[in-house]
């Protein structure tokens, strides 16, 4: 596919995630009027829908946006480095390692500010991912062997976890709250707690596109042009580790984001990594937006968590996925 | 996948004797160790057909059916990894990495949220939970589950390592509806769930004994006429073939015994991780090259190591005692990672 083709689909997903966050604005637990939202969003009063749009809706989905784009591009640099299907943030324990170390801290350090919790995600994300490529020899060895490394992982942090919530008694409906994943009642303080780690992530990657596309050539060849992998596969697992870090506090571990999209960007054949990071961006963006407001509609004033919409799209696909002849990105199987 | 031969390459061949006294040891310290504080003498007196009544309540009522539950359990989990690591052919299937045990989860907690939400709306009547329903509505979305996987898997005439992805994908998107579900909940009554989640004995009674029994005994019953299918199935599918052998058929037998033993049990404890994974190579490792008694070793040791690890949860926790499952995830993480490790 050629650039220009790249950048119609980038605008098209962008558009789209926009008309969707905007659409977005009308639902909720108090719907509103086409020209309310429009009037309440570009010429703000003191009104009761100007407060919602301002203080709940619109960051809310912009918040969405960052935290999806971020785990898009998560998902494609865990698949870059490993060049396994199945390397997403959480099939390879990087979000159950950092929801077992926040909840946690939760539940045994009530004193601990929030502020730190995308640090712990950080600490406890990467001690997961380095545990299952670690098991599954830098994802050298077969597909399959990481999946299970990070499943094995995600079970055992899993049990840990439920324990946690066991003995933390009061406390756990407030921790499995967050823990469905979800947005629900953010504000901009959401935004800020993302924004910095997933832009992290994705300027990390853009930045570093001309590895990223090294990388895809295949480790042998990659190391034969020049490239250090000592250097370059440990930093673009913690870029890959940062908008997990980031989006985990704040809304729970969000599945299936980080593994579909890159694979759906995949089908539409960007040219060079820059694109494919964009496309990852829109397009991860795009389904976390309309994830999240078909979450706050459906069955409006109540919500649903955002983990299952997106485990309803997201599942059937990746199943899918699994059964297409070339899912194995000519990896071993 | 080499690694199936992993523990069988030691040939060694390690004293299998032992393991019959240390496992009555086992289950008899099981029966004298707990919290409630019961001196052997009393103990014995009770085992004896004397003692107190509250001794024999805690006995006979408590203590004797959770070691049997704890026992059934670990031989449909143990014996349920073995068949699938048989037929997928992958080292490291296991009821809850094939999403069995996320399919009964997941039944388990729509069936709870349903029961709370129509019949008991006030919050006080916590305990009225329909718990004895547990086990069947486990059982049921267990076998659902892997239904879905079987379908998937025959309609796309996958191979084994494709089943085994699947199983991950089926798994992977329940366990996500049903951790939704209960954080949708909003109820302090989540406990019930969360401690069916972790996988635990606390308060298994005989009736849950008598729900395994039939089980168990259909599925030793079975096995051995599977034995050579067992052994066939471990090639790919033209060579299993070549040998006359109906082997979508067989695939099929040993696909739902497996999952009736693992749904069957998952029903009743919760899910109890890693056991179905680990039992098996230990039953290898020990076994060496004698093939024939990896079954009965698999048997064996799973109910020795679940009646273990409950042993210690109960011991190590105090009042608060240990879920089964999460000793069993702490025990068992290790192991299976340095096994991951070595296969290649």
């Amino acid at each position: 596919m050629n650039a220009s083709r790249s950048a119609s689909i980038t605008i098209a997903a962008l558009v789209g995630a926009l008309l969707i966050g905007f659409a977005g604005l009308l639902f909720g637990a108090k719907s509103m009027h086409f020209d309310q939202a429009l009037t309440a969003l570009f010429w703000p009063g003191q009104g009761i829908d100007s407060i919602i749009v301002w203080t709940l809706r619109l960051p809310r989905s912009i918040a969405a946006f960052a935290g999806g784009a971020g785990l898009a591009v998560s998902g494609y640099l865990l698949q870059s480095i490993t060049r396994n299907p199945l390397a997403a943030p959480d099939l390879t324990g990087v979000t159950a390692g950092a929801v077992v170390v926040i909840v946690f801290s939760f539940v045994f350090l009530p004193a601990l500010s929030s502020v730190f919790y995308p640090f712990i995600g950080l600490a406890g994300g990467l001690a997961a991912a380095a545990v299952t490529f670690w098991v599954a020899r830098g994802g050298q060895a077969s597909p399959l062997h990481l999946g299970l490394g990070g499943i094995t992982i995600s079970l055992f942090l899993g049990a840990i976890t439920t324990y946690i919530l066991l003995l933390g008694g009061p406390q756990s409906p407030a921790v499995l709250f967050w823990l469905s994943g979800g947005l629900q009642g953010r504000s901009w303080s959401a935004l800020v707690f993302i924004l910095p780690w997933a832009m992290a992530g994705i300027l990390g990657a853009l930045f570093c596109r001309r590895a990223l596309e090294l990388l895809s050539l295949g480790d042998d060849a990659a190391q034969a042009m020049g490239l250090k992998l000592s250097l370059w596969k440990p930093l673009f697992l913690v870029l890959a580790v940062c908008p997990v870090a980031g989006v985990t506090p704040v809304a729970g571990p969000i599945a299936f984001i980080g593994l579909a999209v890159p694979h759906i960007v995949r089908l539409l054949r960007p040219q060079g990594a820059a694109w494919t990071i964009l496309l990852n961006v829109a397009i991860g963006g795009f389904i976390f937006v309309t994830a999240d407001v078909i979450a706050r509609s459906i069955a409006a004033p109540r919500e649903l968590p955002v983990s299952m919409v997106l485990a309803l799209i997201g599942g059937p696909f990746f199943i899918h996925l699994v059964q297409r002849r070339n899912f194995m990105l000519g990896a071993r199987a | 996948m080499t690694g199936l031969t992993v523990a069988a390459r030691q040939s060694l061949d390690r004293p299998i004797w032992i393991i019959l006294p240390l496992a009555l040891i086992l289950i008899v310290l099981a029966v004298f160790l707990g919290v409630a504080d019961l001196s052997p003498a009393m103990v014995l007196d009770v085992l004896t057909g004397h003692g107190s009544e509250n001794a024999r309540l805690i006995i006979t009522d408590i203590r004797i059916p959770r070691i049997a539950t704890g026992i059934l359990a670990g031989i449909h989990f143990a014996v349920a990894g073995l068949l699938l690591q048989t037929i997928t052919r992958n080292p490291l299937a296991d009821p809850s990495i094939m999403g069995i045990s996320q399919g009964a989860t997941l039944a388990v907690t729509i069936f709870l949220f349903f029961a709370v939400y129509w019949f008991d709306s006030d919050p006080h009547k916590v305990y009225q939970l329909p718990v004895a329903w547990l086990p069947a509505v486990g059982l049921f979305g267990g076998l659902a589950a892997g239904a879905v996987i079987f379908l998937l898997a025959r309609r796309h005439d996958l191979g084994p390592l494709r089943i085994t992805l699947c199983g991950i994908a089926v798994g992977a998107v329940l366990h996500a509806l049903a951790m939704g579900l209960i954080a949708g909940w909003g109820s302090a009554r989540i406990e019930i769930v969360l401690q069916w989640l972790s996988g635990s004995l606390y308060a298994r009674s005989w009736e849950h004994v008598l729900f395994l029994l039939p089980f168990t005994v259909a599925g030793l019953l079975v096995l051995p006429f599977l034995r050579r299918s067992i052994d066939l199935l471990r090639f790919e599918a033209p060579v299993a073939l070549s040998f006359g052998f109906p082997y979508r058929a067989q695939f099929t037998v040993v696909l739902m015994i497996a999952c009736g033993l693992a749904a069957s049990a998952v029903g009743v404890t919760g899910p109890i991780i890693f056991i179905g994974l680990i039992v098996p190579h230990l039953a290898r490792f020990i076994a060496g090259s004698r093939f024939n008694l990896v079954l009965p070793l698999t048997l064996l040791l799973g109910a020795v190591i679940v009646t273990a690890g409950d042993l210690i949860g109960r011991l190590a926790g105090g009042a608060e005692e240990i879920p089964i499952g999460v000793v069993s995830a702490i025990g068992g993480a290790p192991i299976l990672l340095a096994l991951l490790r070595r296969i290649r």
